[in-house]
């Protein structure tokens, strides 16, 4: 009787496991769906990467396709090289990591990541190309790209009605006027803008065609003393003026989110999600929250952005290879990659997905500047130790706002910056 | 019930390990032969095997190139003295030993002073005021060092921190958003507010323990001699001391030159690496930057180091030794 | 011998300053966790919490795995204690009770044991306990930590064991104990609060250990409390009162600790005897 009941619960797990499936099933099949039945997959995703619908939904999809079990672990900032480093030397390393764009080609080089250039071929067609352009080290693709974001404006709508401000500035001059009306008519603070802002800072260094590293015979040097950089430098300086902030932190000491949240504050230049952990710590502050492109020189081409992004990358000790791919084929389907940019407020990996931004203010005023104006870091193996902290252009930034000449902070740390470019590898 | 806890905090101290009260010499043993080497067995074979394996791996790494990508795909590539040459020709590292011999002498000589000072003041107190300040002092030495350090970080805060609060109400207006990890100088002072708040205990509950073995009868024919409090200090108390306070000044000195979690905690070695001392350094080069090498090099330096600064001590302990057995 | 009235203030009043000094931030972190945001992000301080939340606690232990830390840390600390307190009892005897050649030598290895920088070979290790496929284990974090609090506890109870007069011990032989009854029933009682003073430093260290459980066991269900403390804190920024709510959880065990231990220290300890 036992034996018979658990039977029938069997077959109508099976039965319903199927109708779940639905159109779905071809795909399990072809996957090899009984293949990879007791197996789990481990996902080290940064916090704050994933979503709970998104993560949801890959997860359901991906155990139903696969028979496998996935284990999401999700990863604090600090201290992660450390924690990546040593878990790729491993003999059971996490399979799939999410590994920040800019930190890509240093991973790459260690020979801890496995080549991905089939995937690439197969599902990559028309991915962004400048997103995807952190995966790619010297013409082989070691990892996927997953998306990115972009810093915006974040504004006090009630602050800037106060200094009698309407709309919203379309060139950086214009915008600097509104911040000194802000600073003149109110008692509010016009603009959090700490020292360290090191992101913002690259922004503007695109923004001016800035190059902060360049070749020198063979090896990469500091460019930090080329005038252009001075020029972005200058722009930053601007924006710093009209803040109390310390000069010698980043966005992140205190949280500017926290600071913003307080109401006294006219804007901050930030991530869209930091938004949301100002509403979090005040949520009377959410119905004074705009956002804005940050604007440029003029008002065609939006101010240069760092795309900051994450790509996936399978590990090469992995292994459980095939199973690693399937994944990554289930969460950057166009279903999955739009749930993340609907949901999650970034800017997906291909430019068709982007209408999927819709109803998020804040992502569709950081498309723009993604699309024309983005770049990153210098993309080489060798600039991951330049962020090392105490990274040295966070120490130059203070320096030249403590009152030093471009010529001045930049030598005072161009030793170091060239040291750490000059690493072995 | 009140005097137990008084005593009880003195009591649990350890004390002072060389030269604490008069020990009896070891005198001839029945047992010895191979009976000492059994007991000793479990401990040094643990210590050898657990603190000295990784000892010498430390010291092969310290010949290695080893960064993320040797780690990862477990090369081994010798480069001799390398690293060793580029610590010890770098300006920077020079500049660190400097700044930890300053920083343990600093800490050091204000964690003694402090300590003794509120140790005698221990001994001259009341019993209801012993009491309290005794609670004090063993509330502090049982908070946990990383507990500890997040208080510090919350009193000492930039905004809404109580420190900047006190100091703009006693009229140091300037002080009222001060960012104490700005500079070097305030990163230190805070750091060094903290170690001594956490050291001061050990050595004032040590301290006054060790004037209770005081005999009354010296400080009587003191008096009767007509000295006064400074000179019954000087010939009865100092003397009584002195072992003790000799032993803890060598003990904090490993300590403060070891310590790592307040530093690293309040400012990460910064701003601009000037709050670095060895420890720190060798943890932002080696595992902070992935030249683990390199980190082996400077922590095997920092050994050395603090060997010689504890040399001399090392010669007393053991020349006292033989004069024992 | 009445000293005047300023005599006698003085003392009492340095005292009290020094008592709120010293006891100050233990309050304040205790008083943080308990006060409701609004009463910590204030202009000005508020000293004594009038209206006491949970809400921060409540935050605090709802991490991830947060009951498996607290066993992890428990077993890990407690284990490597007892451990180190066993084996440091029969090498503290040898060197205070023995006499034999290379006992100098001896004493010198724990010395500079006692000066080893843990933190600057967590990769050393690393590479060892990795090696030998020992990662997310709570064995080696043990054994590690055993050795950590080792050669404090041999030279301090080393102290302890010297300052048992002979005699006692002798006595008690002739009364026709072994040498180990000898021990065990006359010298063992003595030792207790060294045992306890010893133990409470041991899990001190032990219990605040960061930095190599940080890159042995990446496995969430492998770590223990300090790491819990350490992410809670980048995790959270500014929120102070979750972040002084766990520095409270993480403090308390030792708080309580040093509370218990000393007042067993004193009923263990047969004054006359040892002063002699």
């Amino acid at each position: 009787m036992k034996r018979g009941l658990k039977a029938a619960a069997g077959v109508a797990a099976l039965l319903m496991g199927a109708a779940a499936c639905g159109s779905g099933g071809d795909d399990g099949k072809t996957a090899g769906a009984d293949g990879f039945k007791g197996e789990t997959l481990t996902l080290w995703a940064m916090d704050g990467s994933t979503p709970p619908g998104w993560t949801k939904e890959v997860k359901r999809e991906f155990e139903q396709k696969t028979g496998a079990k996935l284990k999401l672990e999700v990863q604090q900032w600090n201290g992660i090289q450390q924690k990546i480093t040593t878990a790729l030397s491993e003999s059971d390393p996490p399979d799939v990591i999410e590994i920040g764009n800019t930190q890509t080609p240093a991973y790459a080089m260690t020979g801890g990541l496995a080549e991905l250039g089939d995937l690439k071929k197969e599902i990559g067609a028309d991915w962004n190309e400048s997103i995807n352009a952190s995966s790619v080290i010297e013409g082989k693709q070691y990892a996927v790209p997953w998306y990115v974001a972009s810093r915006v404006v974040v504004y006090n709508k009630e602050i800037w009605a106060e200094a009698g401000l309407k709309g919203t500035p379309k060139t950086r001059d214009a915008f600097f006027e509104a911040l000194g009306a802000i600073e003149k008519k109110t008692d509010a603070e016009p603009i959090y803008m700490p020292g360290q802002n090191w992101y913002f800072f690259d922004g503007l260094t695109l923004g001016q065609g800035a190059d902060l590293v360049k070749k020198k015979g063979d090896t990469w040097v500091s460019n930090l003393a080329d005038p252009k950089v001075g020029d972005a430098m200058e722009i930053y300086k601007k924006y710093a003026d009209f803040s109390d902030a310390p000069k010698d932190k980043d966005e992140a000491t205190p949280q500017q989110a926290e600071v913003f949240a307080k109401g006294k504050t006219g804007a901050m230049i930030g991530m869209g999600w930091e938004a949301a952990t100002a509403i979090e710590a005040n949520p009377e502050i959410e119905k004074h929250i705009g956002y804005f492109t940050i604007p440029g020189e003029t008002a065609e081409k939006p101010e240069g952005v760092f795309l900051g992004g994450s790509n996936l990358a399978v590990a090469a000790g992995s292994e459980k290879q095939e199973l690693a791919k399937e994944f990554l084929r289930i969460a950057l389907s166009d279903k999955h990659e739009g749930t993340l940019a609907e949901e999650g407020g970034v800017i997906p990996n291909k430019d068709a997905l982007q209408e999927r931004l819709e109803g998020n203010p804040a992502a569709q005023a950081a498309a723009p500047a993604a699309s024309t104006s983005g770049g990153t870091t210098p993309l080489i193996p060798e600039w991951a130790a330049v962020e090392n902290p105490p990274n040295p252009i966070k120490t130059y930034m203070t320096a030249y706002l403590k009152g030093a000449s471009h010529q001045e902070a930049a030598a005072q740390v161009e030793d170091e910056l060239n040291k750490r470019l000059a690493q072995k590898q | 019930m009140a005097v137990q806890l008084d005593e009880a905090a003195v009591r649990a101290t350890p004390p002072a390990p060389p030269d604490g009260p008069p020990s009896p010499a070891p005198r001839r043993s029945r047992g010895a032969g191979r009976l000492p080497w059994l007991l000793l067995a479990p401990a040094l074979g643990a210590t050898v095997l657990l603190l000295g394996w990784p000892m010498v791996k430390n010291g092969m790494l310290s010949f290695q190139n080893l960064n993320a990508r040797q780690l990862i795909l477990h090369l081994t590539e010798w480069t001799g003295f390398d690293n060793y040459g580029d610590a010890l020709g770098s300006e920077h590292f020079w500049r660190v030993t400097v700044r930890s011999v300053l920083f343990t002498t600093v800490n050091v000589v204000l964690i003694m002073l402090a300590g003794t000072l509120t140790g005698l003041l221990l001994a001259r107190l009341g019993r209801r005021m012993r009491l309290l300040l005794s609670v004090g002092l063993v509330l502090t030495w049982a908070m946990p060092i990383i507990a500890a350090t997040t208080v510090y970080q919350w009193l000492f805060a930039q905004r809404f921190g109580v420190v900047n609060w006190l100091l703009d109400h006693l009229g140091w207006h300037s002080m009222a958003d001060y960012n104490w990890t700005g500079s070097q100088f305030s990163t230190f002072f805070v750091v060094t507010v903290l170690i001594v708040w956490q050291s001061v205990p050990f050595v004032a509950l040590s301290l006054y323990a060790a004037t209770t073995t005081i005999p009354k009868e010296l400080y009587e024919a003191a008096a009767l001699d007509g000295a006064g409090a400074w000179k019954a200090f000087v010939s009865v108390t100092y003397p009584f001391i002195k072992p003790f306070l000799f032993a803890t000044t060598f003990l904090e000195v490993i300590w403060v030159f070891k310590a790592f979690p307040q530093i690293y905690a309040i400012g990460q070695g910064g701003p601009d690496r000037l709050t670095e001392t060895l420890p720190i350094y060798a943890f932002v080069e080696g595992i902070g930057n992935q030249h683990f090498g390199m980190g082996a090099a400077i922590s095997l330096l920092t050994i050395l180091i603090l060997l010689a600064l504890m040399s001399y001590y090392f010669r007393l302990v053991l020349r006292q030794e033989r004069d024992e057995s | 011998m009445k000293r005047s009235l300023l005599g006698r203030l003085w003392p009492n009043a340095t005292a009290l300053v020094l008592f709120v000094c010293f006891a100050f931030p233990v309050y304040w972190m205790f008083a943080t966790a308990f006060k409701p945001t609004g009463d910590i992000i204030t202009e000005d301080p508020v000293w004594f919490p009038t209206d006491v939340t949970l809400e921060h606690f409540g935050t605090a232990v709802r991490a991830d795995h947060f009951w498996t830390l607290v066993r992890n840390s428990l077993t890990v600390t407690l284990l490597a204690v007892g451990l180190s307190l066993l084996i440091a009892l029969f090498a503290a005897f040898a060197i205070a009770r023995t006499r034999f050649r290379g006992r100098r030598s001896v004493i010198l290895v724990f010395m500079i044991a006692q000066m080893a920088p843990w933190e600057v070979m967590v990769i050393a290790i690393y590479m060892l306990v990795r090696d030998a496929e020992m990662l997310n284990s709570l064995v080696p974090l043990t054994l590690f930590y055993m050795v950590m609090v080792l050669p404090l506890t041999v030279l301090t109870l080393r102290n302890y064991i010297a300052a048992v007069p002979r005699e006692l011990e002798e006595s008690a032989m002739v009364d026709g104990c072994s040498r180990t009854g000898a021990f065990v029933k006359v010298i063992f009682p003595l030792l207790a609060p060294g045992l306890m003073a010893t133990s409470l430093f041991g899990f001190i260290t032990a219990w605040n250990e960061f930095p190599m459980v940080l890159i042995l066991n990446k496995d969430a269900e492998a770590q223990t409390l300090p790491v819990w403390l350490y992410q809670f804190q980048t995790a959270f920024g500014d929120d102070w009162g979750a972040t002084m709510a766990a520095a409270s959880l993480f403090a308390l065990p030792i708080l309580v600790l040093f509370l218990f231990l000393q007042r067993k220290a004193v009923g263990g300890l047969t004054a006359g005897a040892v002063k002699g």
